[in-house]
């Protein structure tokens, strides 16, 4: 992990407006910064990133809300198995959705074959974020928030339940399903 | 290094220490003696929390302290007054904890000394944005509840001179304005909060509202707010005269006697200007809305036998610049000479004590989950960032 050194010069800060101040805080968490900052531009429309940071910080609040809600109803019994820190959510969330095999359109003789083909790191993590985009996008009710379609998606996906992972699952039946054709890849 | 560890041999020390100087206050020691004994049973969060849920009895031993109110009380006690992101916190940490500061415990101490059958004093309390104005305020009107006072709360002015869906013009008097939802809801919270009152204080005056409905002299004041919550058109008007009522019965000397405490938050939004306007696009002033006229009627200080809590609140304040946090600023000058005797309270952010204290809250309560922010480097840089302001470092640590 590549070490990034923050100063910062000690001025007394009068009134900050959130939005600067969440742009700052950003900066110190370096060791998250990657995977967010991918995510955060996925969801960005039109250029507007200020929008997409919001969202996503407001997601990561929810998730942490409804979890620490969680650990303190639950008996003391329960409460070690209870996670209650979004940022390893959000990423046990991706993990789960990732897909291990993907499909591939080849066309042999006048006919497309759906090929299974294994996928990069790369396009596992944006099939992953796609999906859970797309998903809180369309098949939700229009009146909730993003950030709260965004936050059931991410919690169902870590308890490996949820549409997103259901659409992971076809794939792989798919994929398993035109086996027969894999000896047309040939990289 | 283990800080709850360090606070807790410095504060053993410091009790010590003030037992052997023979502190002439027999409290102070009798609880220094106690917090002394019980210390090893419960160590670890004794620093930042009490188990001095009173606010009678809070003192300033108990400054930066976490108590919790009551969960069974919340509703009735505050079904509209606390602020919002108070409310998620209670939901999520199941529990509602407030930290005794300093500009409460002063405006406690006031209340606490205060001549009743003088005319009410008016306090202020002012100061930046996020710095606890409101929680101070919910602070002293627990106080005023568990001494059996009765609570004049509204939640914040501002929300009478904007955003109204419905004006209608007033029922009893040309040239006003109505707000039927915003009265009637107000009516609804005020009863749930004051529902033994209502049937004790009866009115003095014969009330017509229409043709065919009336409240007559001698009837149990509950009857009126059920008449506003009913009868959604008259509501504003009822307001009012709920408002004369208790203004000429407070502090009287009948058995029935209460002592009423009037809170506003958010008291400069009477005196600005309002986003409202009437059918032909002129903009309505605050004098015409019935709502705002009573209110500021209860607001001089002509009665007596009880005290009026308010807050500045910069915060949903229409047409103010952004820096603008004195009362002078907020109120103008009719504002300011309206209000003009009045008791300032500053309310600043988080000293280094009470930084500490809440940093140590929401760690006892799980709320600080990146790894970085629990280490000492982290608290510096959440000093740095908020600056101490309540508000933002409660708006920060929901994100880590």
């Amino acid at each position: 992990m590549p070490e990034l050194e923050v100063t910062f010069t000690v001025t007394v800060m009068k009134s900050v407006t959130l939005q600067e101040v969440n742009l700052n805080s950003t900066l110190c968490n370096y060791y998250f910064f990657s995977v967010n900052s991918k995510f955060i531009n996925m969801i960005m429309q039109d250029g507007n990133k200020v929008l997409s940071t919001e969202i996503v910080t407001q997601t990561l609040e929810a998730i942490k809300r409804k979890q620490v809600e969680k650990y303190h109803k639950a008996p003391a019994a329960e409460r070690e198995a209870i996670e209650c820190n979004p940022y390893t959510i959000f990423h046990q969330a991706l993990e789960n959705c990732k897909p291990v095999i993907g499909l591939a359109n080849i066309q042999k003789g006048s006919r497309t074959y759906q090929v299974p083909i294994p996928l990069t790191e790369k396009r596992r993590r944006f099939l992953a974020m796609k999906w859970i985009i797309t998903e809180c996008r369309d098949n939700k009710h229009r009146r909730t928030h993003m950030y709260e379609k965004l936050s059931q998606e991410l919690l169902s996906a870590f308890a490996n339940e949820g549409n997103v992972i259901k659409r992971k699952h076809e794939l792989h039946k798919m994929a398993e399903a035109n086996r027969a054709y894999a000896h047309f890849r040939w990289w | 290094m283990n800080l709850p560890r360090l606070y807790h041999r410095l504060r053993l020390t410091v009790v010590q220490v003030r037992s052997l100087h023979g502190s002439s206050n027999v409290q102070q020691v009798e609880t220094a003696a106690v917090a002394a004994e019980s210390d090893p049973v419960s160590s670890q969060f004794s620093v930042f929390r009490t188990s001095e849920n009173d606010p009678a009895c809070h003192t300033d031993l108990h400054a930066g302290q976490y108590y919790t109110l009551p969960t069974a009380q919340l509703r009735t006690l505050f079904p509209h007054g606390l602020p919002y992101r108070f409310q998620m916190q209670i939901k999520t940490f199941n529990e509602a904890c407030v930290m005794v500061r300093q500009p409460a415990l002063e405006l406690i101490s006031y209340l606490k000394k205060a001549d009743y059958s003088r005319p009410a004093l008016r306090y202020i309390l002012y100061g930046e944005t996020g710095c606890g104005k409101t929680m101070s305020l919910c602070h002293a009107l627990h106080f005023c509840a568990t001494q059996g006072w009765m609570v004049l709360h509204i939640p914040d002015a501002h929300l009478w001179v904007k955003n109204c869906r419905e004006l209608l013009p007033s029922s009893s008097r040309p040239g006003r304005l109505d707000q039927p939802l915003q009265a009637s809801l107000w009516l609804k919270n005020f009863k749930t909060t004051n529902d033994r009152f209502l049937s004790k204080i009866k009115t003095t005056q014969r009330y017509v509202w229409t043709k065919r409905e009336t409240t007559e002299e001698g009837r149990p004041l509950g009857e009126l707010v059920d008449q506003g919550v009913a009868r959604v058109k008259s509501s504003s008007d009822v307001v009012g005269a709920l408002l004369r009522e208790l203004r000429l019965q407070a502090g009287g000397a009948a058995e029935g006697a209460f002592r009423l405490a009037v809170a506003v938050d958010g008291v400069n939004a009477l005196w600005g200007r309002t986003t409202l306007k009437k059918e032909d696009k002129s903009e309505v002033l605050p004098e015409e809305l019935t709502l705002v006229h009573n209110l500021r009627k209860m607001l001089r200080n002509d009665w007596s036998g009880g005290a009026i809590l308010t807050t500045l609140s910069h915060t949903g304040s229409l047409y103010k610049p952004r820096s603008a946090y004195l009362p002078m600023e907020l109120l103008g000058e009719e504002g300011f000479d309206t209000m003009d005797p009045f008791v300032p309270v500053p309310v600043s952010s988080y000293t280094e004590k009470e930084f500490e204290s809440c940093y140590l809250y929401y760690m006892d309560r799980h709320w600080l989950q990146h790894p970085h922010s629990q280490t000492e480097e982290g608290k510096k840089e959440l000093i740095f960032l908020s600056n101490r302001n309540p508000s933002i470092l409660e708006r920060l640590c929901a994100t880590l």
